[in-house]
């Protein structure tokens, strides 16, 4: 048996798996794809229902993660191979170059300030612009630059150097090349998390592509503190402060003919948090909720969801919007109201869709190496939904997260640390044996 | 004297971007006892410890204040550091110029500057008055106790047993399986789910490692993480290892356990707290559970006041639920896709039968919960009512039921043979009387409380207990599962160590000032203090204190304190602020 773990990204629920086991005494190798982790809740800006800063709960995590001395953290990774059984599973990795050395960069900045590309930041969906040379936000774990090499000017051969001219630490290393290493675990966790519907035509709102229709995500950049306008809301095209919003619930999700069949569970809540916050921002403006049913099912959730409507007189319209289309610098949305069988027309400053929750790309290539299932959507299938929801089927992989299904931060963060005690489990039970 | 560093972070420019941090190092080098000074861009990477390391022991610190973000960030690493350096570790503090400084004066970078030089001023005088210290180490017993034989505490125990740990698994009835022995199936594995629940109940029972009591009750819990001590009566010992004579005695017993899981589950809603909807009064109005109930009898769907198979059946949902004038301002979560699995259930043991379900919203958030609906929906035409429900009442042998179909705007009137309400998941019967025992919060609706809502939804706020199941919230059996691996993986970590390491900055006593007025006793909120039987002081149980300074504040005398947190520290960090 091989008394270590590979957690397989390290969002918070790889997060939360890969610290119970390594807080256990067990070595633990955290693969994530991304150059820094806590995947998509390090975008959030507060949580549901307490309005906790996402950030500042989620920091002390990631900083954890990073300092811990049983937790090897490997970003810009992936997963290509896995061989072999439970108690000993031979695991390729393959890491992209960084171009940064991690051990050298002090986060200084000093590179970026020179650096003459100008791209859009992934981090805030593409709401702001970072450089080439670029570090995703301030509180990146690693703290450490990296350099994109499909946006750098060229590397081979090398057409600008400046910012390893900046460099004072002398870590940037053009050089860098690809390399593949190769470990060996007892058990895995699979923690590959979600992204969100991107495919504007099937979502039925051609106008994804208007700088003032955007995706929930986006949204959470607008609202944060940390985020691209200071948690000023303005919405993009012109600057100007949007005064009527429109939240429009199941993009994509809950439509079998354009889009997904299936809920994505935590819409209903963080657009009552997007109303809600919205109203702390712009106190006179006015949001409209168009959804199919509130789904408001957790602790707290009702409640949340009531103050919405009560304090921050929020309009819900129970119906689907058939139609959004700019006209005269509004966005206009056309929909119906089911309870009073009307239609209905809102000229909106900003809209906001709830799209789809899918799987992490490449989850199904994951998957394949790992001999797990998936179901027709892509997210991995547990041995029973309900009386095993964090086994896989195949022994010494265990699941955990957005990537079984739609769910939210508790969930995901009970979940991983259930995916936890079965490795520790299967590591305990190994080791007393051992002795005996 | 002391001889202490002081190490500013210019923090990128999150600190140095407003604070002069250069000024600051310098006006505090001029203190007596600040034998060096010096700042760095992020103190926290490796070179910026590695630069205290090397100050320490190039100027012989035995004092060091990092000048940084708040402690909660990064007081681990620089106290590893130092210590590393052979600096005592309580010897090194954090003053905070960051969240209390730079990012709430940005835009007064000069005012900005002599705030930060205060800050560090007074954590100088701080650590010129810190003691070394020493972590406590306590023992630690590995042994895990579960209460709650559900399916929630079942899955905990197998957990923290299949790791080798002994487990005392506390159940309240007579069996195990808790309401899940009471469903007729679950939703997505209809008739399978009886059988996995048998085998589960089968491992709990033959597990080597756990010890089964049943019919039992908690009447006391003492000591803390580590070392409780559980008194349980009552009780009769199941298990295929057991005897017969063994099993036939009730016993009472205390168990010495080093964690509690608390997965006491839920209990339904009194049907006669629902008098407009007949509850309690009309023997076919029924909730979910007794219709659970139905489903399972081999005689087939008979409904209780003549036993004739019903043809017309009304669900409501969010019977109770989603009302705060009943006090049930919750979301019971699991009763949309039971409900729907019911109605499913009813019209293949009743084809020619008709179901109509009424309802708020539908709230199938889950993996296939959505598909589910839709297919009670279109496959086996259950017909779905959006609106609330008025009045239940009888009428030529029939059980009326009006309400409102909000989609139409108009009312409707149904003549059922049988009502199923979908009452609400209410908190366990005993919950506020274990939770005053286990000293565990509760929440407004009588749910145990989690840690934080979000990022510790398996732990208690008291050390060592930790949370499973619907007696956190309402929750369908798959998260239940979920959660109590997690409560077990919390149980496995705290087992991983061979005994516990206590942080010593905890309150005590100076035993000359004492007068054992009990002031303490009565102001501490976490049971750690009481008066000594024999020497007639107040003291101190170390591994209970959590550092409040409840005491403190209440002593009369200045008798307790609190370590590295003295009055004489706080009067000295009072006195270098100017303003």
């Amino acid at each position: 048996m091989e008394y270590q773990a590979l957690v397989i990204g390290a969002g918070i629920g790889g997060m939360q798996a890969a610290l119970d086991i390594a807080d256990s005494g067990y070595e633990v190798i955290l693969v994530e794809k991304e150059p820094s982790i806590g995947g998509h809740m390090a975008q959030l800006s507060e949580t549901f229902p307490t309005l906790d800063c996402s950030q500042c709960i989620l920091t002390p995590r990631t900083v954890e993660v990073g300092q811990h001395p049983n937790i090897r953290l490997l970003t810009l990774s992936e997963v290509i191979d896995v061989q072999g059984e439970v108690g000993n599973f031979r695991v390729k990795i393959l890491r992209h170059p960084r171009y940064v050395r991690e051990d050298r960069c002090t986060a200084c900045g000093d590179c970026t300030k020179v650096c003459p590309i100008v791209v859009p930041n992934e981090f805030d969906r593409g709401l702001a612009a970072r450089r080439a040379i670029y570090i995703p936000h301030p509180q990146a774990v690693p703290a450490v630059y990296r350099l994109d090499p499909d946006a750098c000017m060229g590397l081979f051969p090398l057409a600008c150097g400046k910012c390893a001219e900046a460099c004072e630490a002398d870590a940037i290393d053009y050089d860098m090349a690809p390399e593949v290493i190769e470990v060996e675990v007892g058990a895995i966790v699979v923690a590959t998390g979600y992204e969100l519907y991107q495919d504007e035509a099937v979502m039925a709102y051609a106008y994804m592509d208007h700088p003032d229709v955007m995706d929930g995500l986006e949204f959470e950049r607008l609202l944060s503190a940390s985020g691209p306008t200071g948690g000023r809301i303005i919405r993009p095209s012109d600057r100007t402060v949007p005064k009527e919003v429109v939240f429009i619930q199941c993009g994509g999700s809950r439509n079998p003919e354009h889009g997904v069949p299936y809920c994505s569970k935590i819409c209903c809540m963080y657009t009552a948090k997007h109303a809600i916050l919205y109203k702390h921002r712009v106190p006179d403006g006015q949001v409209y909720i168009f959804y199919i049913d509130i789904r408001a099912g957790g602790k707290g959730y009702e409640e949340f969801v009531t103050r919405a409507m009560e304090e921050d007189r929020t309009v819900y319209i129970r119906g689907r919007v058939s139609k959004v289309f700019p006209s005269d610098g509004k966005i206009m949305v056309w929909g119906v109201d089911t309870l009073t069988g009307s239609k209905v027309e809102i000229a909106a400053d900003l809209v906001v869709v709830a799209a789809a929750i899918v799987p992490s790309e490449g989850s199904r290539r994951v998957a394949e190496m790992l001999g797990i299932g998936v179901d027709e959507f892509g997210f991995y299938t547990a041995s029973d939904e309900e009386m095993t929801p964090v086994e896989s089927g195949v022994p010494g992989v265990f699941l955990a997260g957005v990537g079984l299904g739609p769910q939210d931060i508790p969930e995901t963060v009970a979940q991983a640390s259930g995916a936890a005690a079965k490795v520790l489990a299967l590591f305990e039970a190994a080791k007393s044996m051992n002795k005996d | 004297m002391s001889r202490i560093g002081v190490f500013v972070c210019h923090c990128g420019i999150n600190i140095a971007g407003t604070v002069d941090v250069e000024r600051v190092a310098e006006e505090i080098g001029q203190h007596p006892e600040v034998v060096h000074a010096t700042t760095y861009r992020y103190m926290c990477s490796e070179p910026g410890q590695q630069l205290i390391r090397d100050a320490i022991a190039e100027h012989d610190l035995d004092g060091v204040v990092v000048a940084a973000c708040s402690p909660l960030m990064h007081e681990t690493t620089f106290r590893r550091a130092s210590s590393a350096a052979g600096l005592n570790p309580y010897r090194c503090e954090m003053a905070n110029i960051r969240e209390q400084c730079s990012w709430v004066h940005e835009h007064e970078p000069a005012r900005a500057t002599e705030k930060a030089i205060e800050i560090v001023r007074t954590v100088v005088e701080r650590v010129r008055g810190d003691e070394e210290l020493e972590p406590f180490r306590l023992p630690l017993t590995k042994r895990a106790l579960v209460i709650g034989g559900g399916i929630a505490g079942m899955e905990a125990a197998l957990d923290i047993a299949s790791a080798g740990y002994p487990v005392v698994l506390v159940e309240r009835e007579d069996h195990l399986g808790g309401k899940m022995a009471r469903l007729s199936g679950t939703y997505l594995n209809f008739t399978a789910a009886p059988d996995l629940l048998r085998r589960k109940i089968e491992q709990v029972l033959n597990h080597p490692n756990i010890q089964v009591l049943t019919g039992a009750q908690i009447v006391g819990v003492e000591g803390y993480v580590g070392n409780f001590e559980v008194a349980v009566s009552g009780f009769k010992v199941s298990g295929s290892r057991m005897t017969k004579s063994e099993t036939s005695d009730l016993k009472s017993e205390t168990f010495e356990v080093g964690a509690i899981v608390v997965a006491t589950g839920w209990d339904p809603y009194p049907l006669e707290r629902l008098p407009e909807y007949g509850g309690g009064e009309i023997p076919d109005v029924v909730d979910g559970l007794t219709f659970e109930g139905m489903l399972r009898d081999e005689g087939g769907i008979r409904r209780p006041s003549d036993g004739q198979v019903p043809r017309e059946v009304v669900f409501v949902q969010c019977a109770g639920s989603r009302d705060p004038e009943r006090g049930v301002p919750y979301c019971s979560k699991v009763c949309c896709m039971y409900v729907a699995k019911q109605a499913m259930m009813f019209r293949e043991r009743v084809p020619e039968g008709q179901a109509y379900v009424f309802y708020i919203d539908i709230r199938s958030a889950g993996k296939g919960y959505d598909e589910y609906v839709q297919q009670a929906m279109e496959e086996h035409d259950i017909l779905y009512l959006r609106g609330k429900v008025s009045k239940i009442f009888t009428r030529d042998g029939k059980v009326v039921v009006w309400g409102a179909d909000t989609l139409s705007g108009r009312p409707v009137e149904v003549a059922a043979d049988l009502v199923v309400l979908a009452t609400p998941m209410a908190p366990s019967r005993r919950a506020f009387e274990l939770a005053k025992m286990l000293r565990i919060g509760i929440d407004q609706n009588g749910f145990f409380s989690e840690a934080h809502p979000k990022l510790r939804p398996v732990e208690s706020l008291t050390a060592g207990i930790f949370l499973a199941g619907a007696a956190q919230g309402p929750k369908d059996i798959p998260e239940t599962v979920s959660q109590a691996s997690g409560a077990a993986a919390k149980v496995l970590k705290l087992f991983s160590q061979d005994e516990m390491v206590q942080e010593p900055t905890v309150a005590y006593v100076i035993r000359e000032l004492c007068s054992a007025c009990g002031a303490c006793v009565e102001a501490c909120p976490y049971d750690a203090r009481s008066i000594h039987p024999v020497w007639h002081i107040a003291t101190v149980n170390a591994a209970l204190c959590q550092n409040c300074g409840a005491c403190v504040v209440a002593c009369p005398n200045k008798a307790s304190r609190i370590h590295n947190w003295t009055p004489e520290q706080i009067l000295a960090m009072a006195d270098v602020v100017s303003w």
